[in-house]
């Protein structure tokens, strides 16, 4: 019955429809060259500038509009492309970060015995890790997809390293979990059988006393090197503002950089400990270290996650929002904020779209002033100050309506 | 209408007993009384209450312009027909009785699902019809303009949710007390979660209690990983009762997103266990461990796969694509002049433009992100079962190793796409099929009166609507034409496209805001040839 229905409906459609602009009878294409006395008569397509079309207007041209604002989309590179548009320092930093996870490899095959330098090894991988993102998202910055807004990606490409960083979040979660249990299953099968526990914590100490020193060597030297080379984690670290380590010097004020060396540092002290000490202060610190990845992971992700939530949680977050909009409503010639969405895109902007009602009698001079005086308003209270590098850029989008009720 | 919808007798006209019954001017005024709505000079309109855009026109004669703009959003049993034939029965019928809330339209639809799905419909019709009446007898000049733009998106909650099962019916009034429980069970997604992982930490306790008892290793590691499953889904029940959550000053868009955030942590978790598994195999291959107590190791993986395909079934019902998403886009007739009551005569001109689009999956990322993670739980465990059967017949040491980089792989395989997906949609990507229209809704706004150009425009899916979207334009306007009025007209041309957007107007050479930037960045490469 539904089908009648429609069918009818069709139908009807058809019947009092234009001609149809399509021919759907099948014709023949000769395969014969087309002779050229014919052209009166030529069968198939038509080209739109042939003589025969110019004749018979028989295409329209399309009603005129203006070129669209936004590419619909950007072309995203490929490797090759990528590759061929890598300046000289941007192959350098390329080549570190190669370097950084090999090192990590490195520290995560020696770290055999020692919990503690297994646990580093994850440390050094997430910082490698992130280094890599770094490069990635230096060598993309070449292009224009990553920056300019198109139809496809309205803000660029530009929110991948926020779901990049949220990926390396999620893996130090997943780091902190994996080494808890690892320290774990250790300690149960010490507990379970004595022998199992000591065979793996005695042979070759001495082997191992080196291998320590040359793990938390090679870590501290990587994460130097990242740190200034990359300016790794900087932009993570200005996100979680962790307040406690802000009035470290420099690098150590970053949590992920602070944890890394302080933590090598540790282990590298390791083996001048006596073998009972050592067995329990590898247990310890490797216990300290995946707590201090879970912590850490957790507020990245909480971090990184507001902002793929298309939530605003910088510069004291919703408190200054409302600090925010409570001085535009008491602004001369504002009724009322009717809507108001501030939200962050990615490190780099921010986004707030406000819809307010304006007073009646307001001219537009006074308007234009007037959102030029929320603009800045809003990026002088919610955008990061000058002096602190890389600022947040607000985007300020007002939607005005004038008063109709008064 | 007659004329041109041959439409067989036996429909379910609704209204049909309604018909021409207006011809009598009496109640016709009586009936203009109780809607005076609007003071409208001759006009009988059917004003359906929800309805945004009136479109009057004068006209002596009865000249109806109707503009409905339904948006439904049911969360109770339809019976909803997919095949779409709607008749429409355009008979005037203005309803004395009830003048508000009257559809002359007659959607039959008999998809015979009568399942329940929170249903989010939206039917933007728009008639206009002319009458002339004459003493005796009448007749009618029907402009039919109807634009229905059905969008049905039926997700998860597939016609299990009303009919909950006993155990929940039994202890859901226990749990008013307690709200987020309440809550947590009210909802079949979360419902499910929950239950699944009540299993899971309940046969984690258990195991946990004989491994200790027994002295037994394998029992303890395997409740070990039993607890980070259950953290999984943990993060997975908490994504799907946040995600209930209203808009608010922190998250002016609501909490759409946080199943695709956790579809999206669950699939990078899945991918990172099938690094690590594959590493600890190839270290396993490399020193040649032996695996030991195969009895045990063998006991709890059939215990684990039993639990697991519990979970299988529970979830996997869900993942078997129910989530439909139509999007039918018919537009008959376009639009009719009726610049005044003039008009007259049959002039119909019919355009069927059919739009299935079936591509965007609208599917919850957070079942699809559990049911994998259980899904290879399930294929590991199955893999330990047929190592440790291949070991005990063999003794080769290798099967175990093996068993778990083929695991692995296949782990990694399938969470891929789930990440792609997920990426995709937190990245604010506007889908293929939605962009396209965009281009054209975009360039429109360039045809709007008053419009000089348009710069900024950014757009994103709404997480709520199933093809709308939300974003900001900066509308440049040019001189002579008031502000106000053109952000009007592009404001009600933007929701008639389903777009729900701040516009900010500009006048004409004001390049006091940050937009003038880009426009001064992108109006150079602007030189490209159309052809």
């Amino acid at each position: 019955m539904a089908a009648t229905e429609a069918e009818s409906l069709h139908n009807g459609g058809q019947a009092a429809a234009a001609p149809n602009p399509f021919n759907f009878q099948t014709q023949v294409i000769s395969t014969a060259p087309v002779k050229s006395q014919n052209v009166g008569q030529r069968r198939g397509h038509r080209y739109k500038h042939s003589s025969v079309s110019a004749q018979h207007q028989i295409f329209q041209e399309p009603p005129p509009r203006p070129p669209p604002v936004l590419p619909a989309s950007l072309p995203t590179p490929t490797l090759k492309e990528a590759w061929r548009s890598l300046q000289r320092d941007q192959r350098m930093r390329l080549y570190w970060g190669l370097c950084h996870v090999a090192i990590a490899m490195y520290i995560f095959y020696r770290s055999g015995g020692s919990l503690a330098a297994m646990a580093l090894s994850h440390l050094v991988f997430f910082d490698a890790g992130s280094a890599a993102v770094c490069v990635v998202v230096d060598v993309l910055g070449n292009f224009e997809v990553w920056r300019r807004s198109s139809i496809r990606h309205p803000f660029g490409l530009e929110r991948a390293e926020i779901l990049a960083g949220f990926a390396m979040s999620i893996f130090l979660l997943f780091g902190g979990f994996d080494l808890l249990s690892h320290n774990l299953k250790h300690i149960l099968e010490s507990v379970g059988d004595h022998e199992a526990g000591h065979e793996h914590g005695d042979h070759g100490h001495d082997d191992e006393r080196v291998a320590l020193g040359l793990v938390s060597a090679a870590a501290i030297a990587s994460t130097l090197v990242s740190a200034y080379g990359l300016r790794n984690h900087a932009r993570i670290a200005k996100v979680m503002r962790v307040s406690y380590l802000a009035t470290l010097p420099s690098i150590l004020s970053n949590p992920f950089h602070f944890f890394t060396l302080f933590f090598s540092a540790l282990i590298s002290l390791l083996p001048l400990l006596s073998i009972s000490l050592y067995a329990w202060l590898d247990r310890l610190i490797c216990a300290v270290i995946s707590l201090a990845m879970f912590s850490l992971g957790m507020r990245v992700a909480v971090a990184q996650g507001l902002m793929l939530l298309m939530s605003y949680g910088g510069n004291r977050g919703d408190v200054g929002v409302t600090a925010v909009l409570r001085e535009i409503e008491s602004e001369s010639g504002i009724a009322r904020v009717d809507g108001a969405q501030f939200w962050q895109v990615h490190y780099g902007l921010c986004m707030a779209n406000l819809k307010l009602i304006i007073t009646n009698g307001y001219d537009e001079l006074a308007l234009v002033k007037l959102r030029n005086r929320i603009s800045a308003l809003i990026q002088n209270r919610l955008g990061e100050g000058y002096g602190n590098g890389g600022n947040v850029r607000w985007e300020v989008t007002m939607e005005t309506t004038i008063d109709a009720g008064i | 209408m007659e004329a041109s919808y041959p439409m067989p007798s036996a429909l379910p006209h609704t209204h049909t007993h309604r018909v021409h019954t207006q011809s009598q001017p009496a109640s016709l005024s009586a009936w203009r009384m109780t809607v005076s709505s609007e003071t409208l000079p001759s006009q009988l309109e059917d004003d359906e209450d929800r309805g945004r855009q009136h479109d009057h026109h004068d006209g002596q004669g009865h000249d109806h312009d109707h503009d409905h703009d339904h948006d439904h959003d049911h969360d109770h049993g339809h019976h909803y027909d997919h095949g779409h034939s709607h008749s429409h029965s355009n008979s005037h019928s203005h309803s004395r009785s009830q003048p508000r809330h009257h559809h002359d339209h007659d959607h039959s639809h008999n998809h015979v699902h009568s399942h329940d799905h929170a249903h989010s419909h939206s039917h933007s019709h728009s008639h206009s019809h002319s009458h002339s009446h004459s003493p005796h007898g009448h007749d009618h000049d029907h402009g039919h303009n109807h634009g229905h733009g059905h969008s049905h998106s039926h997700e998860a909650s597939h016609g299990h949710s009303s009919e909950r099962s006993l155990f929940t019916r039994t202890i859901l009034p226990y749990t008013v007390g307690w709200p987020i429980l309440y809550s947590i069970l009210a909802e079949k997604d979360s419902r499910r979660i929950f239950y699944f992982m009540s299993l899971n930490f309940g046969f984690m306790i258990i195991q946990a209690f004989y491994g200790y008892v027994t002295d037994s290793l394998g029992l303890l590691s395997d409740s070990i990983h039993m607890f980070f499953d259950c953290v999984a889904l943990l993060v997975g029940l908490l994504a799907a009762v946040l995600s209930k959550w209203p808009k608010s000053q922190r998250f002016p868009y609501g909490f759409g997103k946080v199943e695709t955030l956790s579809g999206f942590a669950n699939g990078i978790l899945l991918m990172l266990l099938s690094v690590e598994i594959a590493f600890e195999a190839f270290e396993r291959l490399w020193e040649g461990t032996q695996t030991k107590r195969l009895g045990e190791l063998f006991v709890v993986s059939t215990l684990g796969l039993i639990v697991n395909l519990v979970g299988m079934m529970a979830f996997g019902h869900h993942h078997h694509g129910h989530d439909h998403g139509h999007s039918h886009g018919h537009s008959h007739g376009e639009k009719h002049d009726h610049g005044c009551g003039s008009h007259s005569g049959h002039d119909h001109n019919h355009n069927h433009g059919h739009g299935h689009g079936h591509g965007h999956d609208h599917d919850n990322e957070n079942m699809r992100g559990i049911y994998l993670h259980i899904l290879a739980d399930t294929l590991g465990s199955v893999s330990v079962i047929v190592s440790t059967v291949l070991t005990s017949f063999w003794g080769w040491a290798g099967w175990d190793p093996l068993a778990s980089c083929f695991i692995a792989t296949l782990i990694f395989l399938s969470a891929q796409p789930l990440v792609f997906s997920s990426a995709r949609r937190l990245l604010l990507t506007v889908p293929e099929g939605v962009e396209y229209n965009l281009r054209n809704i975009l360039a429109g706004i360039g045809q709007q009166r008053g419009v000089v150009s348009y710069s900024t425009p950014k757009f994103w899916m709404d997480d709520y609507g199933s093809d709308r979207l939300l974003g900001i334009v900066h509308v440049t306007v040019a001189r002579g034409a008031a502000l106000e009025d053109t952000k009007d007209r592009v404001r009600e041309y933007l929701l008639k496209e389903g777009i729900d957007a701040v516009i900010q107007v500009e006048r004409d050479g004001d390049n006091g805001c940050w937009c003038a930037r880009g426009r001064a960045m992108t109006n150079p490469p602007q030189t490209s040839k159309q052809f």
